[in-house]
């Protein structure tokens, strides 16, 4: 397959899953559609071209390691993870439903291909350095990467984290950052800036790539090497649009809360439709 | 207490090679051996317990087991919510021992005195909690919360402790089991940790005035032998509990929870450091001493509520 026919089938199947995340969403009237929508290509490309993992069989010890710290936009993850064969399709119709498992914010309780608890910030960056290191004193060839939201990167025990993987050098480690400029109660930018972002990231000792993170072209070229350097852990700022793939839905922070009215779920429809 | 910790580790360490001693830059003078013998297995984390939590969990996860070592109050309090979701949600084996507990760090103040932990820690599900009292206690505790396939909270005092119990009982040493030290009828003095020579004090002291009391050390406050409390409960007539805590949510609080529900009319007063800060200086028995805690006026107040 050549590479413009390959994305173009990762293309399709992030527009299912945004398909899919809709459904789900708007079937348990749940919040954070936006926060799914803004890592679906991230998503795409890790769980079809970077992990060495085996839906049959989740918890192989020499398997990679995927955390989504950013556990709010789970609907994504459990998508994902359901169109990859890790479980029944069907499962996803219950999520955030009276006794569902499929809990609204990552939370490790028997669903396959969940690594971690997480959505409480700040807490899946210094688990992934956990496991890291467990694969550097272990001699197994596993690497980790973790899904971070810009928020996120407030937390101090993010930064202690980013200090201890760079001091340890864990290039079997990589943070994607989420980067769509949008906190809980506004713009990054306004509220907390982090800015210059990939300088402090290099300042801890940290290998950095930017890119657009709904670009798959991008995506690719930023995984075709890992490490990016040996001795570095490794990060990815993905510039990204909050509620990509849906015009209404897009770049506007109500979405990190809100349902999508029956007006909105039609225009969302017809656009994933085309 | 210290010292029996750090033996009893370093042999885990030499025979399981899984098992990871992680500290938040604690441990001047007590960790370099370990560090020359196991430069990859003792790893400090720096000055960071919050994500420290986060790093011992990820490494229980991937089959390790953790013991993490930081000063009481930061080892819990600090990093509090780390705990619960990390280590407690998650049933991971990590161990957290927080040293230097109750008014150990007795020149340092408010910042440093740790007489919350127990409280915090006994919130948490799938929890189990030592609070050794001699150096028997705490290799006992050591080596069982390795056994213990889930998360541990081990509070250690400073070093030097005497030792209470005779080396051979340490064989019946049982998780879930109080350890009777003496036996007299006319009351119960239930202990936990740095004060259980302060306890054996007053039960000698008492003796001498003809008072017989039964003594009992609860190493594990979780899970609390039930069982032994409501027993002496209906054996004798007067219960006290004795713990270098605060009185809301250690030893005290567990003990009374059972009681209140268990039918029982036995009088019952709890020692312990009373719902206010210290805020002053001095070594530990004067501060002890300062919050009503010495054998002496615990002794009083004992003999006290029994001629009434």
């Amino acid at each position: 397959m050549n590479k413009t026919k390959e994305f173009e089938t990762l293309v399709l199947e992030a527009k299912e899953l945004r398909k899919t995340i809709l459904t789900m969403i708007t079937g348990s009237h749940a919040s954070h559609i936006a926060s799914s929508y803004s890592i679906i290509e991230i998503l795409v490309y890790l769980y079809e071209k970077v992990l060495k993992i085996d839906p049959h069989n989740p918890n192989k010890p020499d398997r990679d390691r995927f955390i989504l710290s950013k556990g709010w936009g789970v609907a994504a993850l459990y998508a994902t993870l359901a169109q990859k064969g890790f479980f029944d399709k069907k499962l996803l119709e219950t999520y955030c439903k009276d006794g569902s498992k499929l809990i609204g914010i990552a939370t490790r309780n028997g669903i396959p291909g969940i690594e971690a608890t997480t959505g409480s910030m700040g807490h899946g960056l210094p688990i992934g350095v956990g496991m890291a290191l467990a694969a550097k004193l272990q001699e197994l060839p596993y690497r980790v990467f973790v899904v971070v939201s810009d928020g996120e990167c407030d937390e101090g025990s993010t930064w202690e984290a980013i200090l201890q993987a760079g001091h340890h050098k864990l290039d079997n480690l990589t943070v994607i950052v989420d980067y769509n400029k949008w906190q809980s109660f506004g713009r990054v930018k306004e509220i907390l800036d982090l800015e210059p972002f990939a300088k402090k990231w290099q300042a801890f000792k940290w290998s950095t790539a930017e890119i657009n993170g709904h670009d798959l072209s991008e995506l690719a070229g930023a995984f075709s090497t890992l490490p990016f350097e040996k001795g570095k852990p490794n990060v990815v700022i993905a510039h990204t649009i909050k509620g990509k793939g849906v015009s209404v839905l897009e770049d506007r922070n109500e979405w990190h809360y809100k349902t999508p009215t029956q007006a909105e779920i039609d225009i969302a429809w017809k656009e994933l439709a085309e | 207490m210290r010292t029996a910790f750090l033996q009893t580790l370093l042999d885990i360490m030499h025979t399981d090679k899984n098992v990871i001693t992680l500290t938040a830059d604690m441990g001047f003078s007590v960790f370099e051996d370990m560090q020359k013998e196991f430069p990859k297995r003792f790893i400090n984390t720096g000055v960071t317990e919050q994500s420290s939590i986060g790093i011992a969990t990820g490494l229980a996860l991937s089959g390790h087991i953790v013991y993490f070592y930081a000063q009481a109050p930061f080892a819990t309090m600090r990093c509090f919510e780390q705990i619960r979701l990390d280590v407690s949600y998650n049933n991971v084996n990590v161990k957290i021992v927080g040293t230097a507990s109750g008014f150990s760090s007795n020149q340092l103040g408010v910042s440093h005195f740790s007489l919350e932990d127990i409280a915090l820690m006994r919130l948490l599900p799938n929890m189990t909690i030592f609070s050794p009292g001699d150096p028997l206690e705490s290799e006992w505790a050591t080596r069982t919360a390795y056994e213990i396939a889930g998360p541990v909270y081990i509070r250690l005092t400073k070093s030097g402790s005497p030792v209470i119990h005779e080396s051979k009982l340490k064989q019946s040493f049982t998780l879930g089991k109080g350890i009777e030290i003496t036996n007299g009828s006319d009351f119960t003095l239930l202990v936990s940790g740095s004060l259980l020579p302060m306890a054996k004090q007053i039960i000698d002291e008492l003796a001498q005035k003809n008072l017989k009391g039964t003594l009992i050390s609860l190493p594990v406050i979780k899970p609390i032998d039930n069982n032994i409390i409501i027993k002496k409960a209906k054996t004798t007539k007067y219960l006290f509990t004795l713990e270098e805590h605060s009185i809301i949510g250690g030893l005290g609080s567990a003990v009374a929870e059972i009681l209140a529900e268990s039918q029982s009319s036995v009088f019952f007063h709890r020692f312990g450091v009373s719902d206010k800060f210290t805020s002053i200086t001095g070594s530990q028995p004067y501060l002890l001493d300062y919050n009503g805690l010495s054998a002496e006026k615990v002794g009083k107040s004992i003999l006290n509520f029994i001629a009434k």
